[in-house]
């Protein structure tokens, strides 16, 4: 019996049958099928929500870990850990004890750290991005000529100091937007469905296992 | 190593300098470049201008912190386009976010905006916040069959969303006659499209970050996607559009002169390039 029960076959229909739940409602008008669809749904939410508890215990585990081995940049794994507990505890939806959105520490935590930390993310892109376009592109064969005067005509397009004295570069790059750029993302897109529809196909049958037993092949 | 071939591998250390002195520059002393207008902030302002009275839009939050220097600055400008019109249109706003981090962005704008004093609009009866809906796209398609039990509360009061006057006759997406969102990536468009779109046919207008602009393409085509706002720049003609210069108009400079140095690095680089390669260096 508990051979049975432990069957690579009852994972592969649980996952057949949640599946087709959420494809078939999507095509066909069956309230039964609808509802049992929204249920599902709603179990799913659950499970995410209780992903995010799997989430800390596991930064725990990783930072907790390297900072007991005194691991490489251990120091800051202290700073992750600190300011992890204090944001959610300061967070916590208890009002009555002055905790939640409105206090003082989590506020403070993300409006002065959490912002410019992330806004520092995102800007330092504009160091990678001007390096990256200095090598890139570089006339070496026609293909990277094709790069280099569209990605240039691009940029130059998105610049007001460009734009104001040289119209024309706007109708270029709106040309090079709507033309090739839909063009090849277009092909893509339609790419990538099909993969995932091969994907999912496979799944269903049950061939594709690599979510199964740590991705193994059983 | 020649100067030829030093301009074609200048160290990064010394362009990270370069770029860092091109974007501060402008902001210590603003250039007041003129700002030409492009077609998608145009559309996207002739869009919201013409959005029919006691339409129900949902602004979705799409996006964290990460994405606030680019996304904010339009999403405050749209909002102030919204509220402002929303007295004499009858508007009803409901403001959601697929990004966990998105309601916090979110009150981040309520602090600098305070809707109710500059617009007077009322919590609860022309707007109301439901916060977070989890769950990605399980979440979005979650939303759009039954709001109610998807977020019993609201997000700025906790309260049953029956206590609002707004939510009356708002259940499904079938009650929604657009949705303006604000995104970095995933989730965004393409899962809103395939839950929301597609089986309802709700609108969509979106404001994105530049490196996703691309993608946007296919859907504006297409038509599943009725205006498009591409980045900061399009944030700052907008922001001169509707009259309200604000944080886009104060990056463009900013903006220009790190366009300027990419354009002149890749001149550079592509000079000694062929160069060498004329006296058979390369």
């Amino acid at each position: 019996m508990s051979e049975k029960l432990r069957s690579i076959e009852i994972p592969i229909i649980i996952t057949a049958i949640c599946t087709l739940l959420q494809v078939i409602p999507y095509y066909l008008d069956i309230q039964f099928l609808d509802n049992a669809s929204a249920i599902e749904r709603d179990w799913m939410l659950l499970i995410v929500n209780m992903a995010v508890f799997v989430g800390v215990i596991s930064i725990g585990q990783v930072h907790g870990r390297k900072i007991m081995r005194r691991a490489k940049n251990w120091e800051y794994s202290i700073i992750l850990m600190v300011a992890m507990i204090i944001m959610a505890l300061t967070g916590l939806p208890i009002e009555s004890i002055g905790l939640g959105l409105d206090n003082t520490i989590y506020n403070f935590l993300f409006i002065q750290v959490l912002t410019p930390l992330g806004s520092t993310m995102y800007s330092i892109l504009a160091f990678f991005i001007t390096s990256a376009a200095y090598r890139a592109f570089r006339a070496r064969n026609i293909e990277a000529a094709l790069i280099l005067v569209s990605g240039t005509i691009v940029v130059m397009s998105n610049a007001p100091l460009f734009t104001s004295s040289l119209p024309f570069l706007i109708t270029w790059k709106n040309w090079i937007f709507d033309v090739p750029n839909t063009a090849t993302m277009r092909g893509v897109m339609m790419g990538a469905a099909l993969g995932a529809i091969a994907l999912a196909v496979r799944t269903l049958m049950g061939i594709e296992r690599g979510y199964l037993r740590g991705g193994g092949t059983d | 190593m020649s100067i030829l071939e030093k301009l074609q591998n200048i160290n990064r250390r010394y362009i990270y300098l370069l770029a860092w002195v091109f974007v501060l520059f402008p902001l210590l002393f603003p250039l007041g470049l003129p700002v030409p207008i492009g077609r998608e902030s145009k559309a996207w302002k002739e869009y919201i201008e013409n959005i029919p009275s006691d339409s129900t839009i949902i602004v979705t939050m799409d996006y964290g912190v990460s994405g606030m220097p680019e996304l904010y600055p339009m999403t405050v400008a749209t909002m102030h386009h919204l509220w402002t019109d929303t007295a004499s249109k009858n508007f009803k706003i409901i403001v959601v976010a697929t990004w966990n981090q998105g309601p916090l962005v979110f009150d981040t704008l309520l602090d600098q905006m305070n809707p109710a004093s500059t617009y007077g609009v009322v919590y609860g009866e022309d707007w109301i916040e439901l916060g977070w809906i989890p769950g990605s796209e399980t979440g979005m398609a979650a939303l759009a069959t039954d709001m109610w039990s998807q977020t019993p509360k609201d997000f700025l009061e906790n309260r049953p969303l029956s206590e609002y006057p707004i939510m009356e006759n708002i259940k499904t997406a079938e009650d929604i006659d657009l949705v303006v969102s604000f995104e970095t990536g995933t989730p965004g468009l393409p899962e809103w499209l395939r839950q929301w779109n597609t089986p309802y046919g709700t609108p969509f207008i979106v404001g994105c970050i530049g490196v996703s602009v691309p993608g946007m393409a296919p859907y504006l085509a297409s038509g599943q996607l009725a205006a498009l706002m591409p980045g900061l720049t399009a944030s700052g003609e907008y922001e001169l559009l509707i009259g309200r210069p604000g944080l886009a108009v104060s990056g463009l400079d900013a903006v220009s002169m790190s366009h300027l140095l990419v354009v002149l690095l890749v001149v550079v680089g592509n000079i000694a390039f062929f160069a060498s390669k004329s006296k058979g260096v390369n």
